[in-house]
């Protein structure tokens, strides 16, 4: 599983997946740093590391769908425009071993892109100048929710765009993805419950509530939120295996 | 010489079309097997199931004395491949595209040095391959598959897309595998002149049925001589010579008949004048290769 790792990896030269995934990063948190500087300039009284990763959260449902779709389209697409998924087989490489390979590569460049935020998130705290000590576990779930949202995604981008050559189509999901992680939570809960976009908000320790026509940001219990993430990693199982029988049954 | 690679009545099915029905393929070791078909005949296909990439809806595949389904990773080692057009990574170049399957192959670095070399790559291989031509790519297909040097080499229309120079080139390639390197070749064509420059054992397919499998030299031996007769009245002619035991056809207003020994064309001459039908023309009519193919795939098809 390592060499196909590594291969996945080698496969993606000239491919430019980080450099796109950081520049994708860096729109977002120069975004949403800046609403959270202005933010905290207009009242004072209210800053707090609540703000920031509740704001992380909300831009992450628009951003990290899209930049999953492109993602993982990168490095199924190679494999479609040069005919290679035959190549491979003929060469006994296992379908599912492979289907692996690249869930685990599109995995661990977003695991990259989510600590990367997380310590965007710890810097701009501390050199804000409102906030002192960095509140790790706040951090830490942030981070496990983002991640945990992120690998359904992930898995639903793989499926379509193995078994869809035209990565128009994954991309229009992503896109679509991207739409209702940003409303989503404007929907009815039990539609929310469905959009797994929406789980960026939906899984943040951090939530907004509006008590005397003032909006607050409250730490959410732990307890709630991990029954849905992991109904949500079965989720993303379910999801990866699906995909991977049907990549698995493909001829060619 | 040893059975390296046999099927038993294989089928593939795909709705209602019978695309490879009950094909019996069998190629010795070191012999250059012509698999030769008009286009949708169904080579491709069967070449597929070979190589397990296509699932037959009945019948066995035994490659190496073993059974493809049950031994697959093994056959598959042993086994280099080249079906259709050929595969690589665009965004790679030539030398990267030969790394990976290096990994995957699990063989010496050194390999990939000697098959650029083989496929006359070498200078090109820090290029990008979406800037190759398509003979460029072609080849490095065949380096792929010659990367491990294996027993067996499967090649689908390698020659496909190439300039006549570069065909020239790879039919030598390909005819020298087997002295050099010890190989055992399968190569489809719907070329018929292809197979016959290159090949030593050749079948035919037609509409997913195998129509000869042998020797090119027994391909060769069937193609006799036909004669044919023409007369002032080719409907009297026929019907005398049909009672003197003769039984030709009918073709473009002459008599034609496939076997026909000297004495026995003497013998009809005398017939038809016996009968005073003058005989305006009797002329041998020498076949080629190509019609015998043509014959044998029923003429319609493109070749």
């Amino acid at each position: 599983m390592r060499k196909a790792l590594s291969l996945e990896f080698y496969k993606l030269r000239r491919k430019y997946v980080l450099p796109m995934a950081l520049l994708f990063l860096t729109v977002e948190l120069v975004w949403a740093l800046i609403a959270v500087s202005m933010s905290f300039e207009r009242n004072r009284d209210s800053a707090g590391w609540e703000v920031i990763v509740a704001m992380l959260s909300t831009m992450n449902g628009l951003f990290l769908p899209l930049l999953s779709a492109i993602v993982v389209s990168r490095i199924c697409d190679m494999e479609h425009k040069g005919n290679t998924w035959r190549l491979l087989r003929s060469m006994a490489v296992q379908p599912g071993k492979l289907y692996a390979a690249k869930y685990a590569c599109a995995g661990l460049i977003m695991l990259g892109v989510c600590l990367c935020q997380v310590l965007a998130i710890a810097v701009f705290g501390v050199q804000s100048g409102y906030l002192t000590s960095v509140p790790l576990v706040l951090l830490a779930r942030f981070l496990f929710g983002t991640l945990v949202t992120t690998l359904v995604v992930l898995a639903l981008q793989q499926w379509i765009s193995t078994v869809v050559k035209n990565q128009a189509f994954a991309l229009c999901l992503g896109m679509l993805g991207g739409f209702l992680g940003m409303v989503g939570d404007l929907f009815p809960e039990a539609a929310r419950r469905v959009f797994v976009w929406a789980y960026y908000t939906g899984l943040s320790p951090v939530t907004q509530q509006y008590a005397s026509e003032k909006m607050q940001f409250v730490v959410r219990e732990a307890g709630p939120i991990s029954s849905a993430a992991a109904v949500l990693l079965a989720v993303a199982a379910l999801l990866f295996l699906m995909g991977r029988r049907h990549a698995s049954r493909l001829e060619g | 010489m040893e059975t390296i690679l046999s099927t038993t009545k294989l089928s593939k099915r795909y709705g209602d079309a019978l695309r490879v029905k009950e094909v019996n393929l069998s190629v010795r070791e070191g012999e250059i097997y012509g698999f030769l078909g008009p286009n949708g005949a169904g080579k491709s296909t069967t070449l597929k199931m070979l190589l397990g990439l296509v699932r037959p809806t009945s019948g066995q595949v035994q490659v190496f004395g073993k059974e493809l389904q049950a031994n697959r990773r093994f056959v598959l080692s042993q086994i280099g491949s080249l079906i259709e057009s050929p595969s690589y990574y665009g965004h790679l170049t030539g030398l990267e595209n030969m790394r990976v399957v290096q990994k995957l192959r699990a063989v010496p670095a050194k390999n990939i040095e000697e098959a650029l070399k083989i496929v006359r790559l070498e200078k090109q291989k820090e290029k990008q391959v979406e800037k190759y031509s398509l003979g460029m790519k072609q080849r490095l297909g065949i380096a792929m598959a010659l990367l491990a040097f294996p027993k067996l080499l499967i090649l689908d229309e390698p020659t496909n897309g190439l300039d006549p120079a570069g065909i020239g080139e790879i039919r030598e390639l390909i005819k020298a595998l087997p002295q050099q390197y010890g190989m055992t070749i399968l190569l489809s064509s719907h070329l018929l002149s292809e197979i016959d420059q290159i090949a030593t054992s050749v079948g035919i397919i037609n509409h997913g049925h195998m129509l000869f499998q042998g020797k090119l030299s027994e391909l060769h031996k069937k193609k006799q001589p036909r004669i044919i007769i023409k007369t002032t009245d080719n409907r009297a002619a026929r019907d005398v010579l049909m009672r003197a035991g003769f039984f030709p056809g009918v073709e473009e207003g002459a008599l034609v008949f496939e076997k026909l020994a000297d004495g026995q064309v003497a013998q009809a001459n005398r017939s038809l004048l016996a009968e005073h039908i003058d005989v305006l023309r009797i002329e041998e009519q020498k076949r080629s290769l190509e019609d015998m193919f043509l014959k044998l795939t029923g003429g319609g098809e493109s070749l």
